[in-house]
């Protein structure tokens, strides 16, 4: 080549390291001062430069060995194979080879590399055949020119421990919601060539995200697993996601490529729809609750309830359900008759007073006026000429309304009365014993009523007999005296006539009984007292008993009374006429002794069905005669009963018993 | 776990079967020993090193993948437990030796050869209770062998300075690592394989 020497003057020190034009400038500049020492000029400092360029020259050009490579890193993706990777030193200027020898673990084999090419320049690749892992390699670079060759400095390599795995692969992410919230799921493969299935490597992984346009990377560590769910995540923004992963001992992959994905704007899932959808109509229905509550106050408001009628004592509902079975029993309330506190009032306390007054007239005081059929009926005073009828079918009462005075009477009449209740229902069964001698009781010239419930029990409800309180039957009792129609008592008088003296007395017994338990009958008497007074042609309306009783049957034309027993047995009004009569106790007329009494005894055992006076029709009634027959003389001056039958038989009659 | 210039060794607990894969800033189970790096004694060429041979060079382990699977599970559970009972001893002596320059160092190496132990008796229970359930054959238990090779084993590992033997020890246990994964996953794959 052809040197163009400068004019200017080179400087020594001057050195261009370039190329083959660097150093032959060199070259040349090693010349001139060569040349410049020849002609003598400072021998010195020519010498000093002249070693200083002689020994630059030598270097710079390279024409020598080469420099020193060094082995940057090696790498196994899977701890099967691995690459080393070397950095060449400065060449000589000459033409460097390099090559890579190892030795193996203590041995003092030298291999050489097998493999320059595969893994690029300045590389060596060594295969699986080749690759032994817990082995120390000990590697070392060898860089060879003409002018020598240079060694790099050793490395120790144990593939175990410097493994580098690919990226992951498959870098997915889904836009996916969680309660109406988007969020991101990202899964990922492992690098295809790490073997984990068998468990030759073990990977951890790594995650990072942003939003696009931020700066910081958020990072993640899902350990080793392969998918991740970011819930940091707004809508309508894109994100970028990032994973990697390393080995137990090793080092990091490559991040993989960035995956972008775009979070939709008003992104609501299906389940938030649900949910705003279940709220709306929550409102809705609070919203029409409300109103209808207010509804409720604003028609109490502008319609106010009317009160309904109201009777007091009445009970409404009871009518309604229809449960009265009867048209009585719709006027009873069954608290009646209340007790003692309660208010009086509102009650119409009744004393039912009946007594017998005037022609064959029953008046009664204040009878009427029964509301509840309360009664109480009243001792009365025994008068010797009241004439009141009594009402009594036991002797005890006679007895005892005889023997005692007027005021005692009273007393114990209430006394005897209630006695003698209890005594009839003891003696439910039993009328027989009662030995009644027709003597009318007249305590305070009142009748007393008797509940007639006592005497007919076969016939009638027996059970209802005991239930009912003695003092309901009295009231029945009374009802019946009320409702008797007054008149409607039939006698059995034989006459009207006078020739009736108060020495006799008479009564009828109606073989027919109303029956007063019932309630279906309730518009039938109830039958009490033993004494029915009844017009010739008035009905014989009640009549009861289990209580032997010896009616008139007529007078003789002898003034005597003819006296005839009653058949026991009971009937009822419809019923028409039973009865086997049975032998009861019967009063049988003695005499009349000198004080113009009555003497009666008491006899037994009349028998013959004839005997039964049947009334059961009132045609009947004059007709059939007892075969017994008692005669009691009349006499005439002394009325002590009043024409319409009743005999006060306190005063007039003892009863041999 | 890289000392300045020296070698860590870092053994994780392969107490059970499943390994928990922890983060590697939180090594909890990891325990670094440091020692200084000898100077090394000038190479007698400069192309090699001093070469480091390790008291367990003897136990043939397989040192790839192939060799590895190729082993039969019986064969795999005796080199581990032989390789754990060989260590027993010269982490002991280890310590010994390390107790008059450094408590602390001698203290982390006494720690270092409790976990030795604890993983040798658990692959050991491990071991057996497959054997029970017919999981595997018969295999030494590898607790007779070291007494066979005690007298030459002995003398090499007191050798070896301290430097090296943390270097053998970090391999083996690397070792013993793997090779008790591949287990795992032959036997029971789906725990996290």
């Amino acid at each position: 080549m052809f040197l163009h020497i400068p004019t200017k003057e080179v400087k020594p020190y001057e050195l261009s390291l370039n190329t083959s034009h660097g150093t032959s400038l060199l070259k040349l500049a090693c010349l001139c001062l060569y040349r410049k020492k020849q002609r003598g000029a400072k021998m010195k400092e020519m010498g000093l430069l002249l070693l200083f360029f002689s020994v630059a020259c030598g270097k710079v050009t390279g024409l020598g060995p080469p420099g020193k490579p060094t082995l940057t890193n090696c790498r196994s993706p899977e701890k099967e194979t691995f690459t080393c990777w070397w950095k060449p030193g400065p060449d000589g200027g000459l033409p460097t080879t390099y090559a890579l020898y190892y030795l193996k673990d203590n041995s003092e084999t030298v291999y050489e590399c097998p493999d320059y090419h595969t893994a690029g320049r300045n590389s060596c690749f060594f295969n699986k055949n080749e690759t032994s892992v817990w082995v120390n390699y000990n590697i070392t670079v060898v860089a060879t020119n003409k002018m020598g060759r240079t060694f790099s400095d050793p490395v120790d390599v144990d593939v175990a421990y410097i493994v580098q795995p690919h990226t992951p692969e498959n870098v997915t992410v889904n836009v996916m919601e969680d309660e109406g919230w988007p969020f991101l799921r990202v899964s990922w493969e492992s690098p295809h060539k790490a073997d984990i299935r068998s468990g030759w490597i073990t990977l951890v992984y790594e995650l990072r995200s942003k939003m696009e346009g931020e700066e910081e990377w958020e990072e993640h560590f899902p350990g080793q697993q392969k998918t991740f769910n970011i819930f940091s995540v707004r809508s309508g923004s894109s994100y970028l996601v990032q994973v990697r992963c390393r080995p137990d001992h090793g080092f990091w992959s490559e991040w993989s490529p960035t995956t972008k994905t775009k979070v939709p704007k008003f992104f609501l899932g299906r389940s938030l729809w649900i949910l705003i959808l279940v709220f709306s109509i929550l409102v809705v229905l609070i919203l029409a609750w409300i109103i209808y509550m207010n509804c409720h106050s604003l028609k109490h408001s502008i319609l106010p309830p009317v009160p309904g009628p109201k009777i007091k004592g009445f009970d409404h509902q009871r009518l309604k359900n229809g449960s009265y079975k009867d048209g009585l029993g719709a006027l009873m309330i069954p608290e009646y008759p209340p007790s003692s506190s309660s208010n009086d009032d509102d009650l119409l306390v009744e004393y039912l007073e009946v007594f017998v007054t005037g022609e064959q007239d029953i008046s009664m005081e204040e009878g009427k006026e029964i509301q509840d059929h309360y009664c109480k009926s009243e001792s009365s005073t025994c008068d010797s000429d009241s004439g009141h009828g009594s009402c009594d079918s036991h002797t005890l009462l006679i007895d005892k309304c005889k023997e005692t005075s007027k005021d005692e009477l009273n007393s114990n009449c209430e006394d005897a009365s209630e006695i003698i209740e209890l005594e009839i229902s003891q003696n439910n069964q039993d009328e027989k014993t009662l030995s009644y001698d027709g003597r009318p009781d007249t305590c305070n010239g009142r009748v007393k009523t008797w509940p007639s419930v006592f005497t007919p029990l076969p016939q009638y409800t027996l059970s209802a007999i005991p239930q009912k309180s003695s003092l309901e039957i009295v009231k029945q009792h009374c009802l019946s005296d009320t409702l008797f129609p007054p008149g409607s008592m039939s006698s059995n008088l034989v006459n009207q006539n006078e020739s009736f003296g108060p020495s006799y007395w008479e009564f009828s017994l109606n073989s027919k009984q109303l029956p007063q338990i019932h309630s279906q009958s309730s518009k039938h008497l109830q039958a009490y007292s033993d004494i029915n007074i009844s017009k010739k042609d008035n009905e014989i309306t009640t009549l009861f008993k289990s209580t032997q009783y010896v009616e008139v049957k007529n007078v003789n034309n002898k003034d005597m009374v003819l006296l005839q027993p009653v058949e026991s047995g009971s009937q009822s009004h419809a019923e028409g006429c039973p009865h086997v009569h049975q032998g009861k106790d019967y009063s049988k007329v003695k005499g009349v002794n000198s004080d113009k009494m009555l003497l009666l005894e008491s006899g037994v055992n009349v028998m013959g069905q004839e005997t039964a006076t049947c009334f059961c029709d009132k045609s009947e009634t004059n007709h059939k005669h007892p075969p017994m027959q008692t005669v009691l003389p009349v006499q005439e001056e002394q009325k002590p009963f009043a024409a319409n039958g009743y005999v006060d038989t306190a005063t007039m009659f003892s009863v041999p018993m | 776990l890289v000392c300045s210039s020296g070698s860590c060794v870092s053994l994780r607990r392969v107490g059970t079967w499943i390994e928990s894969a922890e983060n590697e800033k939180t090594e909890k189970n990891c325990v670094s020993v440091c020692v200084q790096e000898q100077q090394v004694a000038p190479s007698r060429n400069h192309i090699g090193r001093v070469n480091r041979n390790c008291h367990t060079s003897s136990i043939l382990t397989p040192n790839d993948k192939e060799n590895a699977q190729r082993m039969t599970r019986e064969e795999l559970t005796e080199v581990i437990l032989k390789l754990l009972v060989a260590w027993r001893e010269p982490l002991w002596h280890f310590e010994q030796r390390l107790r008059p320059q450094s408590l602390e160092t001698s203290d982390r190496a006494a720690q270092v050869g409790r976990m030795v132990h604890e993983v040798r008796s658990g692959v050991q229970r491990v071991a057996q209770k497959m054997q029970m359930l017919g999981m595997i054959g018969n295999f030494v238990s590898g607790l007779s062998s070291p007494e066979a090779q005690a007298p030459s084993e002995s003398s090499e590992w007191q050798l070896l300075q301290n430097w090296d033997l943390l270097h053998c020890l970090r391999r083996d246990a690397n070792k013993v690592q793997n090779y008790l994964k591949i287990l795992k996953c032959r036997i029971v794959p789906e725990y996290g394989c």
